[in-house]
């Protein structure tokens, strides 16, 4: 009900400003998702979603607000009093997505300003991005891998030519969201128990950092430019992982055979030095990206009755993670594109980083009203071992626009791998989708 | 050159039998075909810069039509910048065009500028008629070496006739473009494209040809894909010559700007 009222307050306001200033301008889009799991035969994803976007240019400064408004997942009923409650029927869920303003030519004439909650992309590959650190990461859809939350924050670009020195301070932390249960074990190993013991009941909680400036705040330098007809970049961010690790482990025996856990979580300091590159070799796009992390030494206690075990569980160690790709496109029109990636998203530490390849592959036909297109990503865990180390994760998709500003797609995953791998786990996660789209 | 130059002599002296016979071609002995295409350039870079906002119809073999409205900015002859307006789905995509082929392109689903490498050059830009080499900006001297095929006097518009071939070491999606240029103004009414095959594959026709101030300008464009029969039309709704735009506007800090 709450929900509802926020919901029509924010329309009323859009409204308002609507009919208030004609130079606003609102635009937006309607998406539905719906996924079919083929393994149990069930629907896995449930999904309708309004993006409204305004645009208000004011002076010599511009505001731009993006909110979701979200139908997400499946009634929520156990019992006859939650069919009174809306919400586990009809769950909704309301998110600004960015919310700022621009600040042109702010007390210099090259400097611009973007204070508010905002996506700041950085790095030069496609969607997988070491040196994109700044935004935490939104893996509530694992298959949209490379989405980020908005941050509020302050970005200071100057610009200099062909030179840019862009500066950003974010001064609350915030923590990624995870995947759902089922797609969480590709990204986070299972609990080691103790052999011939059964875990009964398990129990975490997250610390998050303290909300001072120096245990919650990031910031972020990158220095841009040209060189050699490349396009180049260094930045250093200094922040914290956005990936909780598990620093507190409590084992209570229960019984002789059964064991309770509580566990601890922290977000871990950490810094990461970044280079990348874009251009062309011949006709051929190409670009790279690099980053070194430097994390924060974590410690590892466990406890167990009166025994306790101090490990490490993050190394300070420097361990770095890379991308190159390229692309090309065809005299028929067909699109390829290839990334090798070492180490994924959630990865750390030099031994626990995987080696990637990922291909697509798109075609265009009738006017360009005909899309297909087909991802192929595969994870080599040993390149000495590839048939016992390995997974494959094959993304065919059709996508029709049947009018302007309309869409249809209609695709399918499907993994298969070795269950050693991170696809591997969750190879019976095998899903066929149709995704619509509006944008108005 | 030397070859060019040769050929293009011969060319004169095969023609200039005709023409003094007939005595009614003077512009054509003023001007050699490389000239003439300076002139090309000159008239359709001579804005200091401008600012133009575009419509642009889409057209499939069926007829129906799809529509989309640009503005372009473009200083000198080797920056361009172009921002679509509508339809929804692509408003926000926005494309820059600097000197040395430098191309980028601004993706606002992803908040990324991307930069264009030559492969895509050649490729339509944004479901249109024109790849990302035909709009941006162009000087015709620079790429190619022009042969004057014709010089019409006879039809109602009089116009020379020339043959574009890309220079020594310039590589092009097309062998040649035969261009047809109105004697009186330099406008080109008229570009045939031809594959490296040598097969007409696009045509372009000027139309609605008007002094705006100053300056010279096709009020209306059609593009015709003659394999995939499809059409773009592009008709001119607002211009602005001469505002004084700066460097900066054509950049990065810029292509990402709503």
């Amino acid at each position: 009900m709450r929900k509802d009222k926020i919901c029509a307050v924010i329309v009323f306001i859009l409204l308002f400003f609507t009919f208030s200033y004609s130079e606003i301008n609102l635009s937006g889009n309607i998406f539905t998702d719906n996924r079919f799991r083929l393994e149990d035969n069930t629907f896995s994803w449930n999904e309708i979603q309004l993006i409204s976007k305004l645009n208000l240019d004011i002076g010599n400064g511009h505001i731009y607000s993006e909110t979701e408004f979200k139908s997400i997942g499946f009634p929520n009923i156990l019992n006859s009093t939650d069919l009174q409650d809306t919400e586990s029927i009809n769950p909704l869920m309301i998110n600004i997505r960015e919310t700022y303003i621009d600040f042109y030519k702010f007390v210099l004439k090259n400097l611009d300003i973007r204070v508010g909650k905002q996506r700041i992309a950085w790095g030069t590959a496609d969607k997988l991005n070491p040196t994109d650190n700044l935004n935490p990461d939104d893996l509530e859809d694992i298959m949209d891998f490379g989405r980020k939350l908005g941050s509020n924050s302050v970005k200071l670009t100057y610009y200099l030519g062909d030179y840019s020195l862009v500066g950003v301070v974010i001064p609350i932390f915030k923590p990624a969201v995870l995947p759902s249960d089922e797609w969480a074990s590709a990204f986070f190993s299972s609990l080691p128990v103790p052999e011939g013991l059964i875990l009964q009941s398990y129990s975490d909680t997250v610390i998050l950092p303290k909300r001072s400036f120096e245990e919650s705040s990031m910031f972020a330098v990158k220095f841009s430019g040209n060189l050699f007809n490349y396009d180049l970049s260094l930045s250093y961010f200094n922040g914290r992982d956005d990936i909780p690790l598990i620093n507190n482990v409590i084992i209570t025996s229960v019984s002789p055979t059964a064991i309770d856990v509580n566990v601890e979580m922290i977000y871990p300091k950490m810094q990461v030095i970044g280079a990348d590159m874009s251009g062309e070799i011949g006709k051929i796009g190409v670009w790279g990206e690099a980053a070194c992390f430097i994390p924060e030494k974590v410690i590892m206690i466990t406890t167990m009755n009166t025994y306790t075990e101090t490990t490490v569980a993050l190394d300070s160690k420097p361990y770095y993670k890379y991308v190159v790709g390229m692309d090309y496109t065809f005299k028929n029109g067909l699109y390829i594109n290839g990334q090798y990636l070492h180490g994924f998203i959630h990865e750390r530490e030099e031994d626990n980083l995987e080696d990637y390849i990922i291909l697509g592959m798109e075609k265009k036909f009738f006017d360009d009203d005909l899309k297909i297109k087909i991802g192929l990503g595969s994870e080599i865990k040993d390149f000495n071992k590839i048939k016992d180390n390995s997974a494959i994760m094959i993304l065919p998709e059709i996508s029709y626009i049947p009018m302007d500003n309309g869409e249809i797609n209609l695709g399918a995953y499907f993994i298969n791998g070795e269950d050693n791998t991170n696809f591997g786990k969750v190879k019976k996660n095998d899903e066929i989708y149709i995704k619509f789209k509006y944008s108005f | 050159m030397e070859r060019i130059k040769i050929l293009f002599l011969m060319f004169v002296l095969l023609i200039s039998g005709f023409a003094f016979a007939d005595g009614n071609n003077s512009q054509s002995q003023e001007f050699t075909a490389q000239q003439i295409l300076k002139n090309v350039d000159e008239v359709i870079n001579a804005p200091k810069d401008q600012e133009i906002t575009v419509e642009m119809i889409l057209i499939d073999k069926k007829g129906d039509e799809k529509v989309r409205k640009v503005k372009i900015w473009q200083k000198g002859s080797d920056k361009r910048m172009v921002k679509f307006l509508s339809p929804a789905d692509v408003k926000g995509l926005a494309f820059l065009n600097l000197p040395n082929d430098m191309m980028y392109l601004y993706l606002p689903a992803f908040r990324k500028i991307r930069r264009i490498a030559s492969h895509v050059k050649n490729t339509n830009f944004a479901g249109t008629d024109f790849t990302y080499d035909d709009i941006a900006s162009t000087n015709y001297s620079e790429i190619y070496d022009a042969k004057l095929l014709k010089s019409n006097d006879q039809s109602k518009e009089q116009l020379y006739e020339l043959e574009l071939a890309p220079k020594e070491g310039i590589k092009k999606e097309y062998s040649k473009l035969i261009m047809a240029v109105r004697k009186d103004n330099f406008y080109p009414v008229k570009i045939e494209f031809y594959s490296k095959e040598g097969k007409l594959v696009k045509v372009m026709e000027n139309s609605k040809i008007e002094k705006e101030g100053k300056y010279w300008i096709a009020k209306q464009a059609l593009m015709h894909d003659l394999d995939k029969e499809h059409k773009t039309k592009m008709i001119i709704l607002e211009i602005k010559f001469d505002q004084n735009l700066g460097d900066e506007l054509f950049s990065k800090r810029y292509l990402k700007r709503r």
